[in-house]
């Protein structure tokens, strides 16, 4: 038997918490990285920028382009970096001379049958290959031979919103791969080989998936371009704005692409919980409609004529028939109609004002739409409803107060409102319908905001000219409850103004509210007054980054 | 050396079962069974005898073999037989399989045994339509004895063996490709790693090895490593082998020597090529098919046909294809024949092959018709330069460039002349008129 004791065991020191990043060393600069990243993602993390066309974060990893080549310490041959593994130590070398040399063997490879047509190809200033070739390739090539032609495969429709150019094709895939591994349809595939491969549908059929249009966003190069927005205008012309999908209630966040107060198309933002980096082409080709007015002006109807007259006056005419109403009748003889395609803030405006007066009638609809469909990051989201808002609107109090009645009631005839004030002609379908008009129309005076006609406006006392979705701020909550921003990409032409802007002069000449509010001091008082609305992240609201066609990502986003 | 791979070929009958058991074959497949031998003792013996691949890279068998993961995660594990035999100037599976297919069935048969395998293919190129016809009847003598199938001549070990025809693609006989076609899909190759033994076929680990290896494992089996190991130049390039003579030569043909063969032996030698035709000098020698650098007829002088001898001269010895060059043969038209075999046979997915081998196979095109630059030879070797080396997934540009890259550097005199003189240095075309450009 020992004399001695073992001395007591030190406890063990805890091991040193798992890292979840790696030491990635960029050109000598140690970079703390994410583990998950791809080497392309993490160097642009670190700053670094590595040119690539066929790399796309949400799709498979294929390594054809070898556009992103870099060196990898350890290794004797030129490394893609897309396929290159992250670990711990890694050491990449981006800026050395066989670096430069590989990246600009690729681009001339690219280039030897790529027409060299910018002037008049329309993926000219969102082009990778342009981008691409400016900053890595050479001025000139001793490529001397006849270039590749694809007869009857040049400047084709491939699908009713995709035109194909296979002469421009860089064969990087991203569209094979978005129609398999996104849409789930596939039907993009290469077809032959070699030099004479060329992608195009399996069996000549149609490019047809809901979301169609996104392969031609995927598109790093002219190849795929969108029928609606092709040679309509020049992109560097085109200011971007985030803006929110006014199709239905997922909330998909975009960007106006707009000129000179005309908008020319969507695109997606970027925003994985919601769209991540799609649109649907439902959704993407409503952009144009944005563009279509034929209310610009305050009409008012007596004794049968149409008149003309300024928004003021006619917002005070409104005012003072409220008022005539509520000295006869009381407040409950008015009913206030918000809208599913209006921002929480014209809802809130609404409601306050509806409040002021003391008026239960209030109420919002939403059609039912066909289900819009979607790809988040967590999975396939499915919108029911054809508007933007109706959750929020609902969230914003517009729903029948104690005692009231909402539409149901009025177009049923079991209720008969004196004074009808629509916030948005464009409500529903029921606008639209002669026999809810002619319900709506029994009331004495029936005032709308409105910016295109249809059978309300037709019928009404009083239209206002409204703004579009690209003339105003606001925020739209989705199906999930995410309070997101659109953005005013232009202003309205005088005298239309934004619905909120209406709203409030005739709040104000009701006695309620200050002339000088904006949207985001409406915002404000949400948050403090609408319950779930005061502790909403920046981020929430502001939604996704800005794209551009053609690459994954802008201003540095992942 | 005594035949041993082609030991049965010539006999009436070769190809039947009966002939073949007659034989001794299947002996060694008996002899794994009865004997009660594992997988592990069979890999053992394999690597003992120090086999390499016949397909080309040389890569020994059995360390290949024990690339495949001990715990496969309840995957199977596959073993493709390469019979894609497409490199250009190659055709010594096709004998073995059309002359002697129980040979080849035997040895997928034992080596499917060695890694564990219960799912086997022959992956045969489309253009070998006599071969699949043959090997498919092989097969299915081999199941009605009882050699193939459930529960093999009472044993635990089940194996199923099936002929699968290729589309006809070079590149499919590359291994990723191949598994990749295999699967049903394009044939291009994949990313590596994943290697096919973690991840290969149906995402399953697995085996390529070449016909004429798998046949080499039958004699491995049946006379013992030792044996097999002591046939051949040194240690590190063992056992018999098969060279496909082709080109001018007066008797071109597949010969089995031990591997080792001097190349001047097998040009030649009285068993062998039995010298140039009618006569003419040697210019070239293409020892590994068409993806092989050209040696010049100084290069051949000691050069012994084996994956280090040919290595040791810059070139390679790969699938044994030996492409004989006599004197009166215009270089350049030459490499133009093997650019534009690569240019229709590149699978199209990385830039600098699917853009580069039809540049390649143009500029080459335009020197040979007589409307060559100066500056097209630089052009050439720099074309060639930025296709290779890492700039692709898989190793078919680096095979691209071996034919015009060593034919510009060895016989640079001869591009000149082609460029300067618009027309050849040697053969039909050397006196035509010169063409105007």
């Amino acid at each position: 038997m020992s004399a001695n004791p073992e001395p007591p065991k030190a406890p063990a020191p805890p091991p040193p918490p798992a890292k979840d990043t790696f030491t990635v060393i960029f050109d000598g600069r140690p970079v703390e990285v994410p583990k998950n990243l791809n080497l392309i993602d993490a160097a642009k993390l670190a700053g670094v920028e590595i040119p690539h066309f066929c790399y796309h974060p949400r799709l498979s990893v294929v390594g054809q382009c070898r556009m992103c080549l870099v060196e990898i310490e350890g290794m004797p041959k030129i490394q893609a970096a897309c396929t290159t593994p992250l670990k711990d130590g890694l050491s990449v070398k981006t800026t050395t001379e066989k670096v430069r040399s590989s990246r600009a063997a690729t681009m001339e490879f690219l280039l030897i049958n790529h027409p060299l047509d910018c002037p008049i190809c329309d993926q000219a200033g969102e082009c990778t290959l342009q981008d691409n070739s400016f900053g890595y390739g050479q001025q000139l090539s001793e490529y001397d031979e006849a270039k590749r032609q694809y007869p009857t495969f040049d400047r084709t429709p491939i699908g009713p919103n995709v035109i194909a150019d296979m002469t421009r094709c860089i064969q990087c895939t991203r569209c094979i791969r978005f129609c398999q591994e996104i849409a789930g349809t596939s039907e993009l595939t290469f077809l032959d080989r070699g030099g004479r491969t060329l992608v195009w549908t399996h069996d000549g059929g149609p490019l047809a998936n809901e979301w169609s249009a996104c392969a031609a966003d995927v598109c790093p190069v002219g190849a795929l371009t969108v029928r609606q927005f092709r040679f309509r205008s020049r992109v560097w012309y085109l200011q971007k704005t985030p803006s929110i999908c006014p199709g239905c209630n997922i909330g998909c966040n975009n960007s106006i692409e707009a000129r000179e107060n005309v908008v020319y198309r969507f695109l997606p933002r970027l925003n994985p919980d919601v769209n991540d980096y799609w649109l649907c082409d439902h959704g993407r080709f409503l952009s144009e409609s944005l563009n279509l007015r034929d209310v610009s002006k305050a009409t008012w109807r007596e004794a049968g004529a149409v008149r003309d007259l300024p928004v003021p006056a006619a917002v005070d005419r409104i005012a003072a028939e409220i008022r005539g109403a509520i000295e006869t009748k009381g407040a409950a003889s008015i009913f206030f109609l918000g809208s599913a395609h209006l921002s929480n803030e014209e809802n809130f405006l609404l409601r306050k004002l509806a409040d002021h007066l003391g008026c239960p009638n209030r109420d919002v609809v939403v059609d039912r739409g066909k289900p819009r469909k979607i790809k988040s990051q967590k999975g396939w989201i499915t919108g029911e409803e054809a508007a933007p808002n109706f959750r929020g609107a609902r969230e914003m109090g517009l729903t029948p107060g104690r005692g009231g009645y909402g539409l149901e009631a009025v177009l049923s005839g079991k209720s008969a409102p004196d004074v009808v004030i629509a916030a948005d002609a464009e409500f529903g379908a029921a606008a639209d319908d002669p026999a809810a008009v002619a319900a709506l129309r029994k009331a004495k005076f029936l005032a709308v905001a409105a910016r295109r006609s249809n059978a309300l406006t037709r019928a009404a006392d009083v239209v206002l000219p409204a703004a579009s979705l690209a003339e105003k701020d606001g925020t739209f909550t989705n199906l999930q409850g995410r309070a997101q921003k659109f953005e005013r990409a232009f202003l309205s032409k005088p005298p239309v103004r934004a619905h909120w802007e209406l709203l409030l002069l005739l709040a104000t000449a009701l006695g309620w509210g200050d002339p000088d509010w904006t949207p985001a001091e409406l915002r404000a008082r949400i948050a403090e007054e609408v319950p779930g609305y005061g502790d909403r992240p920046e981020s929430e609201l502001d939604g996704g980054r800005l794209l551009k066609k053609g690459d994954f990502a802008w201003k540095g986003a992942l | 050396m005594d035949p041993v791979l082609t030991a049965r070929i010539a006999k009436p009958g070769s190809r039947g079962i009966d002939g073949y058991v007659a034989d001794g074959g299947y002996g060694a497949w008996k002899k794994v069974l009865s004997e009660g031998w594992t997988p592990e003792r069979l890999t053992e013996e394999v690597k003992k005898s120090g086999l390499r691949g016949r397909g080309g890279a040389g890569f020994p068998t059995g360390v290949k073999w024990g690339f495949i993961p001990k715990d496969t995660k309840g995957k199977p594990v596959y073993l493709l037989c390469n019979a894609d035999e497409s490199e250009p100037g190659t055709f010594k599976d096709r004998l073995l399989m059309e002359k002697d297919p129980h040979q080849v069935v035997e040895g997928v048969i034992l080596s499917a045994y060695a890694i564990k395998c219960r799912d086997a293919y022959i992956y045969i190129r489309g253009e070998f339509y006599d071969g699949a016809r043959i090997l498919e009847a092989a097969v299915a003598e081999a199941y009605a004895q009882g050699l193939l199938g459930e529960k093999i001549f009472g044993s635990a070990y089940s194996l199923d063996l099936t002929v699968h025809r290729g589309a006809g693609a070079y590149i499919c006989g590359e291994e990723t490709g191949l598994i990749e076609s295999l699967e049903g899909k394009r044939g291009q190759p994949r990313i590596k790693p994943p290697f096919p033994a973690v991840s290969g076929v149906f995402g399953a680990p697995t085996i390529v090895n070449n016909v004429e290896t798998l046949a080499c494992v039958v004699h491995i089996v049946n006379r013992g490593a030792e044996w097999f190991a002591k046939i051949g130049r040194n240690e590190k390039n063992t056992g018999p082998k098969l060279y496909c003579l082709s080109g001018q030569v007066n008797r071109p043909g597949v010969y089995e020597a031990a591997l080792g063969l001097q190349l001047k032996d097998l040009i030649f030698g009285d068993a062998y090529g039995r010298g140039m035709k009618d006569g003419r000098k040697v210019k070239a020698v293409i020892p590994g098919g068409a993806s092989a650098n050209m040696l010049t007829a100084a290069e051949i002088e000691d050069c012994p046909l084996d994956f280090d001898g040919v290595a040791a001269k810059g070139s390679m010895l790969g699938s044994a294809a030996i492409i004989v060059m006599n004197e009166d043969t215009c270089i350049v038209d030459a490499a133009r024949n093997l650019s534009k075999f690569f240019s229709h046979e590149s699978c199209g997915q990385c830039t600098p092959c699917r853009e580069g081998t039809p540049w390649l196979h143009k500029v080459l095109d335009r020197i040979e018709e007589g409307a060559g630059r100066p500056e097209d030879i630089a052009l050439l070797e720099r074309i060639c330069n930025q296709m290779a080396n890492g700039m692709t997934i898989c190793v078919f540009a680096d095979a691209a460039i071996a034919g015009p890259l060593s034919s510009v550097k060895k016989f640079a005199d001869e591009y000149r002349h082609h460029v300067e003189n618009k027309r050849c240095l040697v053969g039909p075309r050397a006196e035509a008129a010169a063409v105007t450009v």
